[in-house]
């Protein structure tokens, strides 16, 4: 803490708000650090501020990419109230969020704690974990829809075995959304791993001594070292997959096409076939306006939560 | 000081010359078309990769070779219906466009495409050439927007060898049908070894609405006219087949594809599908001994099977239209080509002149299809049908076949949830 206040105290020195005016070296300095992000910041407004400026606009639009628009006020926003689909698909990403987001948390810092250790082999692992993160989303999901499959699948196959009927996994609400989180998290927990890892290697082994000499268990130090040590990386990893988990396309799509009955169609599909099939690009801005809202509204919470444990 | 003038200026000069790389590539595209002597250089947008590409390459090579003024090239646009959009707001769109005729009703609308009526009477071309119902379905307010590419509809598949093994005949009516699915099921306890017939594609219930004289928009098109005792019937028929006979468990051949098919290797002796899977069936021929009829008929005795396919169009912003509906004219209304096309790409072409080959008319497989074009009919022609039927009819039959809730619920708010789909994507 101390060291960090030290650290913001120096920055704010070589800030500009405390810049004295006129010193020319100053000037030139935040002219130059101007120039130097220009290609990116350039970059960012055209390609994110320009398009989101564009895309609240065009929710108060009737927009249909052809035709000329009309200003239509606040219709579409009316029309959001009485879109039972869109709210099925809201309901089905806020689940989906519920048992992701911990479980991630939860499965890639475990991991990334086993394979720091200094067991033989471990690389080995480190890469089994990392593959299906390269694996593009597509194929793995094709691969998992015959592994499902109720009567066929390895799963259920297995499961027979210890004398369990598995369910028809992709054709049955439940099991559906199930399966549809389970792939989804063996997909992502190796690029979190990766993370974890990295912070892992940051805390200071001293910490780790200290806690050995008191007598602490290794489950002790992952709860009181390494857990808290990490709290800004599980606040990158947390932020992230609230972001991700929000905007779940398309191993969604090519593992159920968002069936049955829509229990796992999510919003991002949602908004997708309203804009390009249906062409009604104001209205699927109004719905991509709500779904900014809500990742900014969950994304405060979760800076909330971890910046209060920090104080 | 200078330093960052400099600097600035590197900057400007940059974004300068990014802007004229913009504009620059859109001036040389204006020039090609401009020139006057030299041959006409058509582009032909669509989406079809593989063997696809392929098909269309050939006929595109036998027009280039069969005359000396137009040369057409065949560029693949994943994503075609997007591409073709944005196309539309930068001027940059295609000569000739694969276009999936159902979308018609969108986007005719708008404008984007362009009517070949005049075409049509000029070169004295006879719409009786082609399916009715597929000028139909590339029609909007008397005008015609495309000719159409291929014909498909969904046919009967079984099983030859299950169907002689338990003596029966392939079934012609739904009652036939589910006497053959529940004499051809085998179960192992509550397993299926084999499932009599898979109703696997409830995105079929159009059809057999069809066969149980229903239909799913009022003739107005205002409303949706599936919550009918017709669709009770069908919903009652599939209720038979899946929870009284016990003829196919939902989700049995998911995820299963080519050789794994469940039609494949025999765990099936009944479904529904397409043409395209003829290809697919040929390549297990050793294994798979199948037929094709066309679906059985309804209870009474009505008929019902759904025309799709593709068809070809001229973007209203190509500046080449003439040249377009010469290549379309050459490959789609002359008889020979449209045949050659079928032949060598395994689709049924739109053009009956051409049908008329025994080529189709003395092959097992392709008669049934043909047979079931004379009764097929297109999705309803309105932009928001697709969306009501797939977000508001299909998600409530899926609760249906998982027994969430019963047939009258089902169709009730499949009514309710289409009708208000259909109201939101009305022409305005």
């Amino acid at each position: 803490m101390k060291l960090n206040k030290i650290n913001s105290a120096h920055e704010s020195s070589l800030s500009l708000g405390t810049v004295p005016k006129k010193s020319s070296f100053n000037r030139y300095q935040s002219r130059a650090a101007y120039f130097l992000i220009a290609p990116t910041l350039i970059l960012f407004v055209v390609f994110m501020v320009i398009p989101i400026g564009m895309a609240i606009f065009l929710s108060f639009t009737n927009y249909d990419i052809i035709s000329s628009m009309e200003f239509v006020g606040l219709d579409n926003f009316k029309r959001l109230i009485d879109d039972a689909i869109l709210w099925q698909t809201f309901r089905n990403v806020g689940v989906l969020t519920l048992f992701f987001v911990p479980l991630m948390i939860i499965i890639s810092l475990l991991l990334a704690v086993l394979v720091t250790q200094p067991f033989r082999g471990v690389t080995l692992f480190r890469l089994a974990f990392y593959i299906p993160t390269v694996t593009s989303a597509v194929a793995a999901s094709i691969v998992w829809l015959w592994m499902l499959n109720s009567e066929y699948g390895l799963i259920n196959q297995m499961l027979s075995y210890v004398g369990i009927a598995g369910p028809a996994w992709l054709s049955e609400s439940g099991p559906a959304m199930a399966s549809v989180i389970a792939v989804t998290l063996w997909l992502g927990v190796g690029g979190n791993m990766i993370i974890y890892m990295a912070g892992i290697k940051g805390i200071p082994t001293q910490l780790y001594e200290a806690a050995r000499i008191d007598g602490a268990s290794s489950f002790k130090q992952l709860i009181y070292i390494t857990f808290p040590m990490l709290r800004p990386t599980t606040l990158l990893v947390s932020t992230m997959t609230i972001i991700g988990a929000l905007q779940i396309f398309d191993q969604a799509y090519v593992l159920t096409q968002g069936g049955p009955a829509n229990s796992t169609k999510t919003i991002v599909y949602h908004i997708y076939t309203t804009g390009f099939e249906q062409l009604q690009m104001g209205y699927a801005s109004a719905q991509a306006l709500v779904l900014t809202i809500t990742i900014l509204i969950f994304t405060a919470i979760n800076f909330k939560i971890n910046h209060s444990k920090d104080q | 000081m200078r330093k960052f003038r400099v600097g600035w200026m590197m900057l400007l000069g940059l974004l300068l010359s990014l802007a004229l790389a913009g504009c620059s590539s859109e001036d040389s595209s204006n020039n090609e078309s401009g020139s006057g002597d030299e041959k006409v250089k058509l582009t032909f947008w669509g989406d079809w990769t593989g063997d696809g590409e392929d098909q269309f390459n050939h006929m595109v090579d036998k027009f280039n070779e069969s005359q000396d003024r137009i040369e057409v090239e065949y560029v693949i646009q994943e994503d075609l219906i997007t591409k073709f959009m944005t196309g539309i707001t930068s001027g940059q769109v295609p000569d000739v466009l694969l276009w999936d005729r159902w979308r018609t009703s969108l986007y005719a609308p708008k404008g984007v495409l362009h009517p070949i009526n005049e075409y049509m009477e000029a070169d004295g071309i006879s719409e009786g050439d082609f399916y009715e119902e597929a000028l139909k379905e590339l029609s909007y307010d008397d005008n015609l927007y495309g000719l159409p590419l291929t014909v498909d509809t969904r046919a009967l598949f079984y099983n030859k060898d299950h169907f002689e093994e338990a003596g029966l005949e392939p079934p012609t009516t739904w009652e036939e049908l589910r006497e053959a699915a529940k004499k051809l099921t085998i179960k192992n306890g509550n397993d299926f070894e084999r499932v009599g017939f898979s109703l696997n594609d409830l995105g079929l219930f159009n059809m057999w609405l069809q066969q149980a004289g229903g239909q799913m928009l009022t003739d107005d098109l205002s409303s949706t006219a599936y919550n009918s005792e017709a669709g009770l019937e069908v919903l009652e028929y599939w209720n038979q087949l899946l929870f009284e006979d016990q003829v196919y468990k939902t989700g049995f051949d998911k995820g299963l594809e080519g050789a794994q098919h469940p039609f494949v290797t025999g765990k099936s002796s009944m479904h529904f599908t397409g043409p395209w899977d003829l290809r697919t069936y040929e390549q297990y021929s050793d294994q798979l001994n199948y037929g094709v009829v066309p679906p059985p008929a309804g209870p009474n005795g009505d008929k019902g099977a759904v025309m799709g396919g593709f068809g070809l169009a001229v973007p209203e912003a190509s500046e080449k239209k003439e040249a377009a509906w010469e290549f379309i004219k050459w490959w789609l209304a002359e008889p020979e080509n449209a045949l050659e096309w079928g032949k060598t790409s395994l689709n049924i072409p739109g053009n009956k002149v051409a049908l008329e080959d025994p080529f189709f008319q003395d092959d097992p497989f392709w008669k049934p299809f043909i047979d079931s074009l004379e009764f097929a009919k297109i999705r309803p022609v309105h932009p928001g049908y697709s969306v009501a039927e797939v977000d508001a009819l299909i998600p409530n039959l899926e609760k249906f076949v998982l027994q969430e809730q019963s047939a009258e619920e089902t169709l009730e708010k499949a009514q309710k949830e289409g009708d208000r789909m259909l109201k939101e994507n009305e022409v305005k």
